[in-house]
């Protein structure tokens, strides 16, 4: 059995370096541009379709307590991925054996139901080539045993890789060191609506993700279990139904009778 | 640092002052988190802005740029008070016995000594009282009024936190909770280290304000500890290097330059060489004969012999008293005094004070060699008008600069072998990555290239004072490429008789029969091979010295004043964290800062001072022997310590048409200076993934004065100072607040450094507002803290 | 008047009308449901591989809107619901039935045509709206876009099952009807015999 593999963040560690976006920008051969200035010193609002790695910058001050967050945004790799869900071509998402979900732009037809399904708001739509780009957990690294780029090239150990299972211990134990030196409110983000995800977080203030800029409790959208179960059960009832409904109906009634017995 | 970035693993508090590694030094930063993570080391973080080193701190405490010897001298106040302190290394390892002079004293800003005609101090106040042995007196006890420990905690009695709060603008709340965090290193078990870089260079009392650090370290007994001393993190691959090799206003190794009143090496080493002040003084120092006559071997080879001082008449010599670092130099460029400039891997037009100055000293001079990876804006100088008009149009237009410019291209550091000496001193030799690009040559063959060829010139036409050049040896095996390796192994020095090469300072000589180019590199490249080469990964000590990894200066030497973590009697302050060990005959772990086979009772434990101890009261530096606040040149309020001397009195100010002074009427606002993790100073805006990383200059403003001035994020601004003016958006903060100083609200206004108007991304050059005002001792300019105007134009 | 004469039910406009929303409903439903299953996903590969079917799919949404406008601009007002195709709709079963006789007598379109025609114009709005927040999915907001996955399909479903019956019914239940809808021309005997109250206002003129 090959086991899951994951990356752990743990924010505590994150110095907002972005060695992890240049990493990224460079192993994965994209094309450098120019950052747009939107008053904080995030590279880019948002995540981009050549740029999959985006430290998110939040301040934010409580009891006068000033915080400064930093951590790193990207595809999720969740256990039960909304792209996936969505994704009408079959191969052009798949999960691997060790739980990264990969995006195989020979398939890819670029219909972006994945940037629907997914609850992270993560996969982008190229407009020159038409199909959908995110993080790949440098699946062509790990495929040869090597950490993916950016936790390679991650100066504070804030990024980490390897068993899924061994580093969740980790993030528990880090959070309970955290909780220990004062951060009580210190926990891991690996939302259950998702099925657990492959990108682990340790964050400062588990309770509220969402000054991180994650979300609190991602799911499958209801709207996409619809779509993907019943609705389309249904619909295969209505065609099918159609069919075989108009077949018994004429092998019972036939035609009717059009009225011009001289025909 | 005298200890290394490894080391701060060993820390359990770590004090960020004066810096800002989580964005500068992002690498080494890790040991901060290891020491986080491995000992629940706390991170305090003192500085104007909540920076990214602030996000990750235990506690955050704000201060207004230029007040960091108030809050240290607060330090030293508490620790006194509650006596948190290490009394016994206090009592062993430095000089708070020690007795000074009578008539030494300090009132209303000034020192004894001072003498307002010309401007400067008479130190013969500041003098230890010495007995009819001739050694200094001392008071073990500490309770004579006179000795260093009455005297400093007198001095430092009036540091209380409230004063504090009310020149550094903290509240006392603040400053006193850090206080406690950073005072539990006094205990023997504990370590506290401090991590510092420009923000405490950049003031025009630096000297003495990294002073006051040493000081609290001693306090603490951190000096020689694991997880201890004073670190300071460099902000080049290779700047230490650059200190350690004298290319600044000194001999290599820390060798003083000569004077024009020391007109023979006797002149110059008795000036030169202290005499012990205790009788149990090693004074390495005392050694400097050794020293000074191998480098002048060195230099001149069979040139140098003992019947012409070794060639000691060949040096330049400056006139006493005279200064001749680059801020200097720059002023009398200015003023029409310098011909002309070789400028190698610097770029003054960026990262000299006052941009306006800059340019037109450069306008001054008839030629400028320029070597450099990029056309930087010192080679192109003359487009600052015609590119950006805005900022520069008090520059001369290029029609009417007549400075030959030459800019050739030279090799970037990937492109040549060599070593980078890095914060922690170590001599880490490197490979070529690629050849040059085009045309571009390997930096050692341009100078290479220009000494042969002026050579030839003076040879061939003659000229005034050609014997240095004709005495310099020059044995390469290609004397128009010497190899690095050559250089490297010239640097380490051989006996002449023997050939050998040296395995280190300890087999200097002084009668002329070693060579080396710099004593404290001595022994990286002995007969065994080359050290700095050397990535063995072991760790004897389990403390993360790697005694095989590179090679470290002094003498493989990993903690400095090692010898300090223990006592007097061999026993390690803290058994768990001893760099060094003393088996009653030898001592093993860390090369020992001592001499290898002394007992612990010989010798006091700081070899390199002739007291043999460390000087909590230094006569040193210019300022006066205990560090004391002094306001920046431009300042919002008058220094609330003794407003009557608001400003540093021997601090250098120059007076050209160029040098103006803001006031806080026009200019009510702090600016500081800094970089951004996302650059590397004014090099990676040529690069395009740097710039994509943070393509745009930006004003850090605070949300209060925001809101006063009607600004949002995104809005246009113009930051000002006397000097010149800077425009960008506004990068609107909570992370920046108004401190309440003095009883009055001041507002700190951030501007980042890494732009200019040459690159893949432009913007303005930010020393366009900074004042050419120096530090006295160091001659860096006072670049954290200077009075701005902000405006919103769009 | 012999029953063998014939007459014209549907003219050329109205025709082309038809096979023009006709085909590009059937191209948006098979590239559709190319898209709505894996196991469907062949028809892909014979409309020109996925890429071409995601970029075409759409255009042929946009192509059967039109058709449909112009359909709708024209029968709108005949295919007003009047008090007889209330009762019509009632007793629909004994239409299915062939016991057409008991049912109210018919004009151009009976009851059937009528709801045909107003729930595909209904599905045809609902398909086009999530169809277009679909197409750009990176303009669109996500809430959109999450209710046009539901919507989508939904519509389709009833549109296509729709259409099932509309084919059946035009094929195989009432011969004749394909002929009027490809040559446009009908028998009097099968206006007089399926739409008599047509086929009488057609006779009084």
């Amino acid at each position: 059995m090959t086991t899951t593999v994951a990356k752990l963040v743990d924010t505590s560690l994150c110095i907002g370096c972005k060695a992890c976006e240049l990493a990224c920008q460079e192993w994965n051969d994209q094309e450098f541009t120019l950052g747009t200035f939107d008053g904080t010193y995030q590279t880019l609002p948002d995540l981009e379709h050549n740029f999959w790695n985006l430290i998110k910058f939040n301040e934010f001050e409580r009891d006068g307590q000033m915080s400064w967050l930093m951590a790193k945004y990207q595809c999720m790799h969740c256990a039960d991925p909304g792209c996936l869900r969505a994704c009408p071509a079959p191969g052009a998402i798949i999960q691997r054996p060790n739980g990264i979900v990969d995006f195989v732009h020979d398939n890819c037809i670029g219909c972006g139901y994945c940037i629907t399904g997914c609850p992270f708001d993560v996969p982008r739509l190229s407009p020159k080539t038409k199909k959908v780009y995110k993080c790949s957990l440098c699946s062509d690294r790990t495929s040869v045993g090597m950490a993916p780029a950016c936790i390679k090239t991650c100066p504070t150990n804030c990024l980490t890789f390897g068993a899924r299972d061994e580093l969740l211990r980790k993030a528990d134990s880090r959070a309970e060191q955290l909780r220990g030196n004062g951060d009580q409110d210190a926990g891991v983000y690996n939302p259950e609506g998702v099925g657990g995800t492959n990108v682990i977080y340790v964050l400062r203030d588990a309770k509220n993700p969402e000054s991180y800029g994650l979300p609190k409790d991602p799911g499958i959208p209801w709207t996409l279990s619809l779509w993907k179960g019943p609705v389309k059960w249904l619909g295969s009832m209505v065609f099918l139904g159609g069919i075989l409904g108009a077949f018994l109906h004429f092998v019972r009634y036939g035609p009717k009778d059009h009225g011009d017995e001289h025909e | 640092m005298t200890n290394g970035w490894c080391d701060v693993a060993n820390a359990d508090v770590v004090l960020v002052m004066g810096g800002n590694p989580a964005e500068n030094h992002p690498v080494g930063f890790r040991f901060v988190m290891e020491a986080r993570r491995n000992r629940g080391a706390k991170l305090v973080c003192v500085d104007p802005r909540f920076n990214r080193t602030a996000a990750v701190s235990d506690t955050y405490v704000p201060i207004r740029a230029g007040t960091d010897i108030a809050f240290l001298g607060g330090l030293i106040h508490y620790s006194l008070s509650t006596g948190k302190y290490q009394a016994d290394y206090v009592r062993q390892h430095t000089n708070a016995g020690f007795l000074v002079k009578e008539g030494y004293g300090f009132e209303n800003g000034h020192f004894s000594g001072w003498d307002a005609a010309k401007k400067s101090y008479d130190k013969s106040s500041w003098q230890y009282e010495t007995g009819p042995d001739g050694f200094v007196r001392t008071d073990p006890t500490f309770e004579h009024p006179r000795s260093v420990f009455q005297l400093m905690k007198k001095h430092y009695s009036r540091y209380t936190p409230e004063k504090v709060s009310e020149v550094c603008g903290c509240t006392p709340e603040q400053f006193t909770k850090a206080a406690e965090m950073i005072t539990v290193a006094a205990a023997k078990d504990k370590s506290g280290t401090v991590l510092y870089a420009l923000g405490w260079t950049q003031h025009s009392h630096a000297v003495q304000l990294i002073h006051t650090a040493a000081m609290v370290q001693l306090l603490m007994g951190n000096i020689g500890m694991p997880g201890g001393g004073v670190n300071a993190q460099r902000g080049h691959a290779n700047i230490q290097g650059a200190t350690d090799m004298g290319s600044w206003m000194n001999l290599p190794g820390y060798l003083k330059i000569p004077r024009a009143s020391q007109t023979a090496l006797d002149a110059y080493l008795k000036a030169n060489t202290p005499k012990a002040l205790r009788p149990d003084s090693l004074n390495y120092w005392g050694n400097t004969p050794k020293f000074m006559v191998s480098l002048l071997k060195t230099y001149y080879g069979d040139q140098a012999t003992k019947a012409n001082g070794f060639g000691y008449d060949w040096l330049p010599k400056l006139g006493d008293g005279e200064n001749q670092s680059w801020g200097y130099f720059f002023d009398r460029m200015y003023a029409g005094g310098l011909q002309g400039m070789i400028s190698f891997g610097m770029n003054p037009v960026a990262n000299g004070p006052n941009t306006a100055k800059m340019l037109g000293a450069l306008a001054k001079l008839d030629w400028m060699i320029v070597a450099e990876n990029f056309e930087t804006e010192t080679a192109a100088f003359w487009k600052a008008k015609p590119l950006a008009s805005e900022y520069y149009g008090e520059a001369p237009a290029p029609e009417d600069i007549k400075t030959e410019v030459f800019l050739l291209p030279a090799s970037c550091f990937a492109e040549k072998d060599g070593a980078f000496v890095n914060s922690s001193r170590w001599l880490q030799w490197k490979e070529a990555a690629l050849d040059p690009p085009g045309d571009a040559k390997l930096d050692q063959d341009i100078i290479a290239e220009l000494f042969l060829r002026i050579r030839a010139l003076y040879e061939k036409d003659g000229g005034p004072s050609p014997e240095p050049l004709m005495a310099m040896s020059w044995n390469y095996a290609t004397p128009r490429s010497p190899l690095l390796a050559e250089v490297a192994r010239e640097v380490n020095g051989h006996d002449l008789a023997t050939g050998r090469r040296l395995s280190g300072f300890g087999e200097l000589k002084d009668d002329g029969t070693t060579t080396s180019g710099n004593w404290i590199y001595s022994g990286m490249w002995p007969e065994s091979g080359n050290l700095m080469a050397r990535r063995v990964q072991e760790d004897p000590t389990g403390l993360g010295l790697y005694p095989q990894w590179a090679w470290s200066w002094p003498a493989n030497r990993r903690i400095l004043y090692n010898r300090a973590s223990v006592d007097n009697t061999g026993k390690p302050w803290d058994p768990t964290r001893a760099p060094l060990k003393w088996n009653g005959q030898r001592w093993s772990g860390d090369t020992p800062d001592y001499k290898a086979d002394a007992a612990p009772d010989k010798f006091g434990a700081f070899i390199m001072n002739a007291e043999g101890v460390a000087k909590l009261f230094a006569a040193d530096l210019a300022e006066g022997p205990f560090p004391e606040h002094y306001e920046p040149w431009e300042s919002p309020v008058p220094n609330p310590m003794h407003p009557e001397v608001s400003f540093n009195p021997v601090a250098k100010v120059f007076t050209s048409a160029a040098d103006k002074q803001g006031t806080p009427d026009k200019f009510p606002y702090v600016g500081i200076t800094y970089r951004l993790t996302e650059h590397f100073h004014f090099w990676t805006k040529h690069t395009a993934g740097s710039s994509q990383l943070q393509s745009n200059f930006f004003v850090e403003i605070g949300e209060d004065l925001a809101k006063e001035k009607g600004l949002k994020s995104g809005d246009k601004v113009r930051v000002s100072t006397a000097r010149g003016k800077v425009e960008g958006p506004a990068l609107v903060t909570r992370r920046m607040k108004g401190l309440k100083v003095n009883g009055k609200i001041v507002h700190q206004v951030g501007l980042p450094i890494h732009w200019g108007f040459l690159g893949h991304v432009s913007g303005p050059l930010i020393n366009n507002l900074t004042p050419s005002v120096f530090d006295p001792n160091s001659g860096t300019p006072e670049y954290k803290g200077f009075l701005v105007n902000v405006e919103k134009i769009a | 008047m012999s029953m063998n004469k014939q007459i014209s039910r549907f003219d050329l406009t109205e025709r082309a009308i038809h096979w023009m929303s006709a085909i590009s409903f059937v191209y948006a439903a098979l590239t559709g449901l190319a898209l709505w299953s894996h196991k469907l996903y062949w028809l892909a590969s014979v409309f020109g591989g996925g890429p071409t079917v995601r970029g075409m799919h759409p255009w042929g949404g946009v192509l059967f809107a039109v058709s449909l406008g112009f359909m709708f601009r024209r029968w709108a007002r005949v295919m007003q619901l009047d008090s007889d195709d209330k009762v019509w709709m009632k007793n629909s079963h004994l239409y299915a039935m062939h016991r057409d006789q008991e049912l109210p007598e018919t004009g151009r379109f009976n009851a059937g045509q009528k709801m045909m025609f107003w729930m595909q114009s209904a599905f045809a709005v609902l398909l086009f709206a999530s169809g277009l927040v679909l197409w750009f999915p990176e303009i669109a907001p996500r809430s959109a876009r999450l209710l046009a996955v539901l919507v989508h399909p939904l519509a389709a479903i009833g549109s296509i099952g729709g259409i099932i019956l509309h084919i059946y019914m035009g094929t195989a239940v009432v011969p004749g009807a394909l002929r009027a809808m490809t040559r446009g021309t009908v028998s009097q005997g099968w206006a007089a015999s399926h739409h008599p109250k047509w086929f009488r206002e057609l006779s009084k003129h």
